[in-house]
């Protein structure tokens, strides 16, 4: 019983942790599903008459249909450059010894590329990319979040690489295999579940980015779906309908990858140094 | 290996991408830092002129408080949070793996997401916060439009974030610490609290700074979420240096100046990488 009692309010303490962690998330969603009216007409926490009006006039007038093929193309094209151009270098890393410590210090500089605060990037890639014309493309940023998410494959697939044994490499290389068609039918298979969690990091991690799109895109033609969210805020009025659906379209992507890689996620957020 | 080249060939075309986006900005920034820009226009080397400008900026001296204060009050909470969290889960609970999916959500969303999630809570108009104490019969705080409950409310929002990365950090690092010499000590007589201090926190205290020094790494350069909540209002109550830099740079188009500020900034957050790097490879082996 002396046991018992403090288990209950432990419990409690959780369940209060959990709803405040979910509320936000669903007050949201009630919000998108709302009336103007009903938005300012006082709190009640599910719509009493849902509509689906704001998620309509989002793409009917606010562009997020463009929003949202700019944000899949640049996502895309930088996350499957960055996995190939990465794992390559990754496995260079893992595979060979190298001449002037490489093997240690490509490893840390991959490292200090990913921590540095984006504010500290934006303004001399601003100057840059308006130096080559290409502010406000897709091509600029997909370069840019290309180069960004290389250091973050080079440095988780480094250490995914490094767990899969030789020996069966070699296997393949004595049965005729290159160097590179080893790479790509033995190790690669072996690392996959790596690879896929490398890769939906690497989504989740540009999908979100809002700073660097934001400085560096002006129009519709390049904007992001974050970018898009933002816009929304007006200087004299706040479009709340649609910027809550705009909020729940934006999320919901990247919860659903999310529970996919939960299991890799420490790893991921830490950097690897805590497995 | 019949070509000694290829290893580092297959390094290139990743060495290429990160300097495209490390070493040539960073060229890049510091020449427009000795730049004089008028209207965002180039007009030539000007020496250490936006140094000194920024450095006297009261604006800028302002916003570099209001980073210290912001980075000094969620690092701590976060870490206080965290680790009491850790701590109460780690002894195997049921319906413990439900919290752990429940709190990465926080961190996994767009932190604009963040910001439009707590401006429809925080909100005078369409707001939770408001009729919650006018129900209690207290004046509504209109949070978003004060000073002092600004900055708290931005300060709570990052808390909502990222306390629960530094829960599961520690709790990994909770999971995997030896369990023999706990038991010893349990055995020996001493209490949970003492059991705790003596040799739970000394063992974690590894991963516990690897999850702080980070934190404070993210955030220092906060700017979506307040982009979002404030803009950096009411006044500059919550304008902190990302804010203050992306407005000098792209509102008043004073490039050199605000890669200036920046670069005093990188020299600081620098120190802390190396710090970082430094633990995180001691963690990991």
């Amino acid at each position: 019983m002396r046991a018992r009692l403090p288990r209950i309010g432990l419990y409690a303490a959780l369940m209060a942790i959990l709803v405040i962690v979910i509320f936000p998330f669903w007050w949201m969603v009630d919000t998108s599903l709302k009336h103007p009216v009903d938005i300012f007409g006082g709190v009640t926490l599910y719509p009493h008459s849902p509509t689906g009006d704001n998620y309509r006039r989002l793409f009917d007038t606010y562009h997020f249909g463009s929003y949202l093929v700019n944000s899949v193309v640049v996502v895309t094209v930088s996350v499957v450059v960055s996995l190939t151009i990465g794992t390559i270098a990754a496995y260079s890393l893992a595979r060979f010894q190298l001449r002037w410590g490489l093997n240690q210090s490509a490893l840390v500089v991959a490292l200090l590329v990913r921590m540095i605060p984006g504010i500290l990037l934006v303004i001399p890639l601003y100057i840059t990319l308006a130096h080559w014309s290409l502010l406000n493309t897709r091509l600029g940023l997909i370069l840019i979040y290309t180069g960004l998410n290389t250091s973050f494959v080079i440095w988780m697939m480094q250490s995914f690489i490094a767990e899969i044994p030789r020996d069966i490499e070699e296997a393949a290389m004595v049965d005729g295999d290159s160097r590179l068609t080893a790479l790509w039918r033995v190790v690669v298979p072996l690392a996959a579940p790596g690879l896929a969690a490398t890769a939906i990091f690497s989504v989740i991690v540009t999908y979100n980015d809002f700073l660097i799109a934001l400085s560096l895109t002006s129009t519709p033609k390049a904007q992001t779906v974050p970018v898009g969210v933002s816009t929304l805020i007006g200087k004299i009025q706040i479009e709340f309908g649609p910027m809550a659906a705009a909020g729940v379209i934006g999320a919901l992507p990247i919860i659903i990858f999310a529970l996919i890689v939960q299991r890799h996620f420490v790893r991921g957020l830490t950097l690897g140094a805590v497995k | 290996m019949r070509l000694p080249a290829g290893p580092y060939l297959l390094l290139l075309p990743a060495a290429v991408a990160l300097a495209g986006v490390s070493i040539y900005p960073l060229f890049y920034g510091v020449r427009a830092s000795l730049t004089r820009y008028l209207y965002g226009r180039d007009y030539g080397y000007t020496g250490l002129t936006n140094y000194k400008n920024a450095i006297h900026d009261t604006f800028f001296q302002d916003a570099m408080v209001t980073t210290a204060k912001f980075v000094i009050c969620t690092v701590t909470i976060e870490t206080l949070l965290g680790l009491g969290l850790a701590v109460l889960v780690s002894r195997e609970l049921r319906g413990s793996g439900l919290i752990r999916v429940g709190l990465i959500l926080p961190m996994t969303i767009a932190p604009v997401v963040v910001g439009v999630m707590w401006r429809l809570i925080l909100d005078s108009g369409v707001g939770v916060t408001d009729p919650l104490f006018q129900l209690l019969g207290l004046p509504a705080p209109e949070m978003l439009a004060h000073n002092g409950t600004a900055f708290i409310a931005v300060v709570m929002v990052d808390v909502w974030e990222w306390t629960p990365l530094i829960f599961l950090i520690l709790l990994a690092g909770l999971q995997s610490l030896p369990q023999e010499p706990l038991e010893a000590a349990l055995v020996d007589g001493a209490g949970r609290v003492r059991l705790f201090f003596d040799h739970t926190l000394p063992l974690l205290t590894p991963v516990l700074l690897v999850a702080i020094v980070l934190r404070t790494i993210d955030a220092i350069g906060t700017f979506d979420q307040i982009y979002v909540l404030t803009k950096g209002g009411p006044g500059t109550a919550t304008r902190l240096i990302s804010l203050h830099a992306y407005n000098t740079a792209f509102l008043f188009t004073q490039y050199g100046q605000a890669a200036a500020m920046l670069i005093m900034l990188l020299a600081a957050v620098t120190i802390l990488m190396v710090v970082a790097v430094r633990m995180m490879r001691r963690v990991a082996r």
